[in-house]
């Protein structure tokens, strides 16, 4: 049970997007999440989750988005902070990085300059923001970085550039680091080593990080905390090991079980989920998940489940439930 | 001409660029399929795992060595022999939106194959046979007249599958299939997958950067990195004893859904 | 070609305006080729006691110098105004087509020189040339459809090579070919559907260009030569009675832009209507 103060608290949040024609879709569906000063919580879910949605939507980069709920940092509405506000959080209080490196550089500016440049438009010093870059870059594991300064995002590598991304969200010290997908675009020894590099960046300064992934094996070793996420919804949540050792949520074991695991023989079968993942927004009654259960019954189709306690902290949004259901009553 | 086809390549080689700024793709390497194999090509991104595939189903041709189908040079293959090398070898690609035409039906892109061999005895056969093919890879027939445009990304690769095996090919290859597909549903086209191999006795060569999904289904593997092929065997022994330092660090990189064994793997890693 | 589900689904899409804009554009062709038969008065018929006439209820555009209803005259002459360009555009793209699917199939050499051939094609003033061949070969609207024709065609094969070479590298081409479907057939069936749809859109905007282009060649002289009833050249024949027929040039210029602004909507609108990528994203 994390003790340390609360952070981030998001509440309630829901997310709808107009489309073209008139239609509303709902992407995102009163979400909860409370966040821990050094905590690091997972997110994870496949296309259509809303994971992504959510997490761009705290620093408010969704203006399309027709959202309502509350997102609090440090007791401050997000949500309600006017946009000059917000340009000041971002970065300094809550650090953002993306999935593909190569789009979200600025081709023509140097390395230096674009993590440089955080610091600058805070007033730093040409100077200082270029010795903290260079303090920066090398501890994230990018060496000889006083040379590489001027280098541009196409000189590096894949996971080069995911460390420079990096070093830009974290360069301002914030108190959060959202990581968007950080390790997907990446080959397989290159996201062990970015992972490490974030693991040890963020516990050295007991940052704490919001991660989304659609790879649960990814998180598996990083995250305190696991939220699994459904076609805009949460559907289990809890601490890691809880998630992975003794999942509640039919479709958290499916997905688990879709992994092709380097120990078993293969011989034994891959367990897949059957059928499709919803259109995101789809209008869905009952529980979202009962076309591809295997449990699901009468009920699933009328009425949709509530998110309820099955332990400690451990909590999942359906009425049959591979864990039983705790009888204290659903969390807060 | 004996049953049993295998397709081989001896030494080949593939440049990409010009003179001063070319890139080896892949760089003399030897390969040898038997019927009934199930080959994986594993490599990271740059490996030259999916050139391979491509020289390998002779789309491109290898600047060095060469590609042997039953003994024959695929190069110089013409007239009817191409035609059956080009009908026994088939191929399901990497991205499943690019891989459909987007103006043809379903339907006419199921039949295309079948018709240009003449496979069935007129339209009437052909639909049937079309129609049993589409359900046995989990499709319901009647999204057999639309557009692809309608399809999810599995959905598609189903159809792409279905299209491969519409001319009864003796080996498929397969380049990074699943790659691009939710974890829940890679599982399911990897089963569908193992299930054809097995019904219809095909030989598969299967390319991907996921060793785990290539142990699924590939009794063999060959390890490549920067265009050769470092190590190879075997798939269990490869995973429980690697020879090649490449292969070792491949196998400690995958991660896994195992939180304690995660924690420690992370512990131990240093920062490069 | 644009398949009948996916115009249907996008008709949505589009605005009124837009929806308009076609709508529009179907009316002036039903126009162009209906003309003569429901034109009120014989657009040849001089009768100079009905010289300069505003617009009444006899007739609605009223008339020229000599007499000739003007109304008659733009429905008879929108063939003429509109069939021009057609053809010039025809021309173009077929030809263009044509050479630029070569070139795309033909890397090397081949696309080298008929890139270069391009290079030169458009380089040349279009204009001048028309200006040059009426000079040369008597100022006619067919001399103008030549001119056009030939310096048109370059732009196309320009933008058929690029859109056959981005087809080409779909993996459903390469898909095509290990099946064993046979050059020839890959290039009908797969490569050219699929390249030529945004080619279509350029087509229709092209219309508009080159109706402003020979209406404004036959309004100097260059084209088509009254009397005509091409409506560049009805502009010309009435543009010393500016003054006291002001209708004898407005109509026709109005009718000119008209249709060029239709066309060119139109096209804008295609693009909506011809959105291939719309895919259901996994993202």
């Amino acid at each position: 049970m994390f003790s340390s103060p609360l952070i981030l608290e998001i509440n309630n949040l829901s997310i709808d997007f107009k489309t073209k024609d008139g239609a509303e879709r709902k992407v995102l569906e009163n979400f909860n999440l409370r966040l821990h000063e050094g905590q690091r919580i997972a997110v994870v879910g496949e296309s259509g989750s809303g994971k992504t949605v959510m997490a761009s939507s705290i620093l408010r980069l969704l203006p399309e988005a027709h959202s309502s709920g509350e997102i609090l940092f440090k007791g401050e509405n997000l949500m309600k902070a006017s946009s000059r506000r917000v340009s000041e959080i971002r970065g300094a209080d809550i650090g953002m990085t993306f999935q593909d490196p190569l789009s979200s550089l600025n081709p023509i500016m140097t390395v230096g300059d674009q993590v440089s440049e955080v610091l600058r438009i805070r007033g730093i010093s040409k100077k200082e923001a270029s010795t903290r870059t260079v303090e920066l870059l090398q501890e994230l594991g990018i060496e000889d970085a006083a040379s590489r300064l001027d280098s541009y995002p196409y000189e590096f590598s894949g996971g080069m550039r995911q460390r420079v991304l990096l070093a830009m969200s974290v360069i301002a010290s914030p108190s959060i680091l959202i990581a968007d997908e950080p390790t997907t675009a990446l080959d397989v020894r290159v996201q062990a080593q970015v992972m490490a590099t974030i693991n040890q960046f963020t516990s050295k300064r007991n940052l704490a990080t919001i991660f989304i992934s659609h790879d649960l094996s990814v998180v598996a070793g990083f995250a305190d905390y696991v939220v699994v996420m459904y076609a805009g919804r949460v559907v289990e949540e809890g601490p890691v090991d809880e998630i992975f050792y003794r999942p509640a949520h039919p479709y958290t074991r499916g997905l688990l079980d879709s992994i092709p695991s380097i120990d078993q023989s293969s011989e034994k079968r891959l367990n897949s989920i059957p059928g499709v993942t919803p259109e995101p927004g789809q209008r869905l009654h009952g529980c979202v998940f009962r076309d591809r259960c295997d449990r699901a019954k009468e009920t699933c189709s009328t009425k949709a489940p509530e998110l309820l306690n099955t332990g400690e902290q451990h909590l999942v949004r359906c009425h049959f439930p591979l864990l039983p259901l705790s009888i204290s009553k659903s969390k807060g | 001409m004996s049953d049993i086809s295998y397709l081989e390549a001896l030494e080949v080689s593939k440049v990409f660029g010009r003179r001063n700024r070319s890139k080896t793709a892949v760089d003399g390497v030897s390969l040898s399929v038997k019927a009934g194999d199930s080959v994986g090509i594993v490599g990271e991104s740059g490996s030259g795992k999916s050139t391979m595939a491509r020289m390998l189903v002779g789309l491109l041709p290898p600047d060095k060595g060469l590609v042997a189908f039953n003994g024959d040079d695929v190069s110089q293959l013409r007239g009817k022999q191409k035609s059956d090398f080009r009908k026994d070898v088939q191929m399901v690609f990497q991205d499943p939106y690019a891989s459909l035409n987007p103006r043809m039906t379903i339907f006419d892109q199921l039949a295309e194959g079948p018709r240009l061999y003449r496979l069935y005895d007129g339209e009437q056969r052909l639909r049937a046979a079309i129609e049993e093919l589409f359900m046995s890879v989990g499709m319901s027939l009647e999204h057999l007249n639309r557009y692809p445009r309608e399809f999810s990304g599995g959905q598609r690769q189903r159809v792409c599958i279905a299209r491969a095996l519409a001319v009864q090919p003796r080996i498929l290859i397969c380049d990074e299939p699943v790659s691009s597909l939710d974890v829940s549903i890679q599982a399911q086209i990897l089963n569908l997958l193992k299930d054809k191999v097995s019904e219809l006795n095909l030989t598969l060569i299967f390319v991907a950067h996921d060793l785990a999904v290539v142990k699924y289904l590939c009794s063999s593997m060959a390890v490549m990195e920067r265009g050769k092929i470092v190590e190879q065997g075997d798939s269990d022994s490869i995973f429980t004893n690697p020879i090649h330092e490449y292969t070792k660090s491949l196998l400690k990189a995958i991660p896994t859904p195992n939180p304690i064994a995660e924690r420690e793997r992370l512990s131990r890693a240093k920062v490069q | 070609m644009l398949d009948k589900s996916e115009i249907t689904s996008q008709w949505g899409r589009l605005s009124w305006f837009e929806k308009g804009c076609f709508v529009g554009v179907i009316s002036v062709i039903v126009l162009a080729v209906v003309g003569p038969w429901i034109a009120p008065h014989d657009p040849y018929f001089v009768d100079l006691d009905k010289s300069l006439l505003p617009p009444n209820s006899e007739h609605w555009f009223g008339t020229d110098v000599d007499g000739r209803d003007i109304l008659s005259r733009l429905l008879f002459g929108a063939r003429s105004t509109l069939l021009a360009p057609l053809g010039v555009i025809v021309f173009a793209a077929s030809v263009g087509t044509v050479i630029g699917t070569i070139a795309a199939l033909n890397p090397g050499v081949v696309d080298e020189l008929i890139m270069r051939l391009c290079d030169v094609g458009l380089a040349f003033p279009a204009l001048v040339l028309s200006i040059g061949l009426a000079s040369a070969l008597g100022p006619s609207l067919r001399s103008a459809i030549i001119a056009l024709a030939l310096t048109w065609w370059p732009g196309y094969a320009r933008l058929v090579r690029s859109l056959v070479l981005e087809v080409t590298h779909k993996e459903f081409i390469e898909s095509a070919k290990v099946l064993g479907v046979p050059r020839r057939k890959i290039v009908l069936r797969h490569i050219l559907p699929n390249a030529l749809n945004a080619m279509y859109v350029q087509t229709t905007i092209d219309v508009s260009a080159v109706i402003l282009v020979i209406s404004g060649l036959s309004f100097i002289g260059a084209g088509a030569q009254p009397p005509s009833s091409e409506w560049g050249a009805m502009v010309t024949s009435g543009r010393d009675y500016m003054l006291t027929g002001w209708w004898t040039v407005v109509v026709p210029g109005i009718a000119i832009s008209v249709t060029a602004m239709l066309f060119n909507l139109s096209g804008d609108a295609l693009r909506v209507l011809n959105d291939p990528t719309l895919k259901q994203s996994e993202g």
